[in-house]
């Protein structure tokens, strides 16, 4: 059942390697000096020996082209060097956790270096406990030195990721989830998106599994996972190759590896806070906050040098619960969008319909092959969807307005 | 709603400042390394303007993709397979020790070398002599001039008479029989030069055209050569219509081999020929001709409607022959105007590949050509309906996607007539071309 994960640096002798007996497949994340250039995943018997032969043909076939791509990218830089950058922004990264001490101790461990490392003009962490049961979390903060550490009584990730925004003191502000840890060259890799555009708004990274140990890991990953290739992207107001731009937000980037330009964020008043709720409506505040600060005139940047590694849902129940909040939170950011930004309504409607018709055409193609587990995600997905289309937006509303009285 | 009109801007990526600036209008952008094209992108005025950030690394992609596709050590030259996407698999140890690629790339796009006097060109015109004239004042200043320049007129008030005299060294030829492979037929007869180049009157060929189309057959086995066609102007909401929702005719920038392997790959859903090129820019050698005939009378314009070129390749591929897509040698192409135009062009294009995959059918017994007419189109017709439906403001799609499914009753209607299929293609010389046939469809 499990996959391996192997690191390869395509530049060095590649070597081969035998699967362990319960594993049958491999993924790749190749580097090109240093620099990440590709992921594949591969399926094959337990106990198989991939040969160095085997492994250099696999090479050629996923990643050689963009190895060449990368050499000319380095010529190119090397030939036309950018002007020298203006002064160097501060950065925090904020972590929004709750309850899951194990987890945000792994990501904490896994940024070690980064102050040192950063060419930032400061790198700061922060950690925002977000109404932890117990002093878990505090703890693990404790533990490591030069972590900030904020409470934030109010259940409900944009309450966390909003106490980030005023605790924070960084030019751009960082947001990593708790269930991801960062590939060594992550700061790096921010660094060079913001020399790239140092006026965007926003800039999103490459997420990649952590591991694929299980059956709902590696059929997320199947289906596309975060993945949003190892290209730049620039994403701006509208798009001649998407007509529906950018009411399909999702495209953009995923809410476990975002980071800002802090003053945009405090002058669009943050985030939603009934978005991201938690158990009732756990989605949609990332898709709010790419699209109205796409909205805003300003720039998002995808950077797959900044890259983190993602923890995916363990089983299938919980996959498909992830699905299901894929449809919810997409429909509830949507009919929020709806009342709050009337000038696309056009394209806030066509993208609905779009999704619901994308979706039973998907739900038919996988009735047909029989993939009754296929069905059951796109049923979740869609389901989810009609709830957020339903008024879910509303009732969220009304259930933070009563969170807010409690814990003004 | 259709986005028009567009600026066309042409961006060397080879100059160390190259840029998109900010316009008012969407960009339709043509990416070029010195004279080689590399692709195109389009960009609407909130997506500019795209400055060195984000032109490097796409300039790096792009290069990327023209150096896997024409150097043999990385694999090249890249051959076609389903749907014309070309097989690119660079060796790790190529990759790697790849020395300095911005000094290969120059090399590859350096300026065209060569000698253009074997090559006649022929233009097929019917009542455009305006369009014409600049055709051929474009002909006339090539870097390398052709060796014969042939326009073939196919109106009955010989309207092009005058236009060509206007030019020296060019030959005049009326042909009253109606139709555009018939002109083509008359052209290629009249013509004595190893090498002949077609293209169109409504056509703008890029100064090195011509040298390009004789270096494209540098290789023996190439026995046909297309080239890049770009849009000319993208003003009106027909021709941006016609070039960014139907794909225009063609605007990959990656050389392609279509050869035996991409014909058996896609035989099964009748050869995709058509995505060999386009007619308003191909050549031929003339011993292909000898070997398989002339284009066939019953199919192009003024008869079928259109895939009279498509036809040709098809034949040239099932008998083992080689064709080259070169898009260094490019044309500009002025799309159709009118929004009436382009429905009825959009017709024509289905009944006449409707009708060349009968003939084809017909002449090869592929059963492929039947399941496109009969099983793969109406699939797509489908597609197309609920696509237009899901993806919304798709009344222009739907409209034109009306008229391709008349034009394909039309073409059933129009091969099933009796006796129809029986015809066949003309030969260019009889004795030998019959006896090539006989050989090797046999």
């Amino acid at each position: 059942m499990p996959y391996r994960i192997l690191q390869i640096e395509l530049s060095e002798p590649l070597g081969s390697f035998t699967l362990d007996a319960p594993q049958d497949g491999f993924a790749i994340v190749a580097r090109w000096k240093d620099r990440l250039a590709g992921f594949c995943m591969v399926e094959a018997a337990p106990g198989v020996t991939i040969d160095e032969g085997q492994l250099s043909d696999l090479c050629a076939t996923h990643f050689g082209r963009r190895v060449v791509s990368l050499e000319i990218e380095a010529a190119l830089h090397e030939q036309r060097p950018a002007q020298s950058p203006a002064a160097a922004p501060s950065l925090s990264i904020a972590i929004c956790t709750k309850d899951r001490p194990q987890r945000l101790a792994r990501l904490l461990d896994s940024l070690k270096q980064v102050s040192v490392q950063s060419r930032f003009s400061a790198a700061r962490i922060l950690v925002i406990d977000n109404a932890s049961v117990d002093a878990a979390t505090r703890d693990v903060v404790a533990g490591f030195s030069d972590v900030d550490y904020v409470f934030e009584p109010r259940a409900g990730l944009d309450f966390a990721r909003n106490a980030a925004i005023r605790n924070a003191n960084g030019d751009l502000l960082a947001f990593l989830d708790d269930d991801v840890v960062i590939d060594p060259n992550w700061v790096d890799g921010l660094y060079a998106a913001w020399r790239s555009c140092p006026d965007a708004g926003g800039f999103t990274g490459l997420v990649l599994p952590y591991r694929l140990d299980t059956e709902a890991q590696i059929e997320f990953e199947r289906r596309g996972g975060f993945g949003r290739g190892f290209e730049p992207k620039w994403f701006h107001a509208a798009s001649a190759d998407n007509p529906l731009h950018p009411v399909g937000a999702g495209v953009i980037g995923a809410g476990c590896n975002m980071a800002f330009d802090r003053s945009l964020l405090l002058s669009i008043g943050g985030f939603d806070e009934a978005l991201d709720t938690g158990a009732p409506l756990p989605g949609g505040g990332d898709l709010d906050i790419f699209y109205r600060i796409l909205r805003s005139g300003r720039t998002i940047l995808y950077e797959p040098r900044y890259a983190v590694y993602h923890e995916h849902r363990e089983s299938i129940p919980q996959l498909r619960r992830q699905y299901w909040t894929w449809g919810l939170g997409f429909m509830a950011f949507l009919a929020k969008s709806r009342r709050h930004d009337a000038a696309l309504k056009g394209k806030q409607d066509a993208i609905i319909r779009w999704w619901l018709l994308d979706r039973l055409s998907a739900l038919a193609g996988a009735a047909y092959r029989l993939r009754l587990r296929e069905v059951g995600f796109i049923v979740a997905e869609t389901w989810g969807g009609i709830v957020g289309l339903a008024g879910e937006y509303d009732r969220s509303l009304s259930r933070i307005e009563k969170i807010r009285r409690l814990s003004p | 709603m259709i986005v028009a009109p567009w600026s066309i801007r042409h961006v060397d990526l080879s100059s160390p400042d190259a840029e998109i600036a900010r316009d008012t209008r969407p960009v339709f952008a043509v990416f070029w390394w010195r004279s080689l094209p590399l692709g195109t992108g389009t960009y609407l005025p909130e997506q500019l303007p795209l400055n060195r950030g984000q032109l490097l690394p796409l300039a790096s992609e792009l290069a990327s993709a023209q150096l896997a596709a024409r150097l043999p050590r990385f694999g090249g030259p890249a051959r076609a397979t389903r749907d014309g996407r070309p097989v690119m698999n660079v060796p790790l140890n190529a990759a790697r020790s790849s020395g300095n690629l911005l000094v290969e790339l120059e090399r590859l796009a350096g300026d065209a070398s060569a000698d253009a006097r074997q090559l006649a060109v022929i233009i097929c015109t019917r009542d455009r002599p305006q369009a014409l004239a600049q055709c051929l004042a474009r002909l006339t200043a090539q870097v390398s001039l052709p060796g014969e320049i042939v326009v073939v007129d196919n109106s009955i008030a010989r309207t092009a008479e005058a236009a060509v005299s206007r030019f020296a060294g060019i030959r005049y030829l009326h042909e009253p029989r109606r139709g555009l492979s018939a002109a083509r037929n008359a052209g290629i007869r009249a013509s004595w030069l190893p090498l002949i180049a077609f293209t169109d009157d409504d056509v703008e060929p890029r100064p090195d055209w011509a040298s390009e189309v004789v270096h494209a057959f540098s290789s023996p086995r190439v026995e046909a050569v297309t080239g890049l066609v770009l849009p000319a102007r993208l003003d009106t909401p027909a021709q941006s219509f016609f070039q960014l929702q139907m794909g225009g005719l063609g605007g990959g920038c990656l050389p392609l081999i279509f050869d035996s392997r991409f014909f058996a790959e896609t035989q099964a859903l009748g050869a995709q020929v058509w995505r060999i090129g386009a007619g308003a820019n191909m050549a031929f050698r003339r011993s292909a001709f000898d070997r398989i005939g002339l284009f066939d009378e019953r199919l192009g314009a003024g008869a079928s409607g259109c895939s009279e070129d498509s036809e040709l390749w098809y034949r040239l591929l099932a008998t083992g022959g080689t064709c080259r897509f070169e898009p260094r040698a490019c044309v500009f192409h002025h799309h159709r105007e009118q929004w009436s135009q382009l429905r009825s062009q959009m017709r024509a294009y289905m009944r006449g590949h409707v009708s060349a995959l009968f003939v084809q059918a017909a002449l090869f017994k592929h059963p492929g050509n039947r399941r496109r007419i009969f099983l793969q189109l109406p699939n797509y017709f489908v597609r197309t309906a609920f696509r237009a439906i899901r993806d919304g403001g798709g009344a222009a799609r739907l409209q034109i996607l009306w008229d391709e499914i008349a034009g394909w009753l039309c073409g059933l209607h129009y091969a099933l007539r009796p006796g129809w299929r029986a015809r066949s293609a003309p030969v260019l010389s009889a004795a030998v071309a019959s006896a090539a046939a006989e050989a090797q469809w046999r």
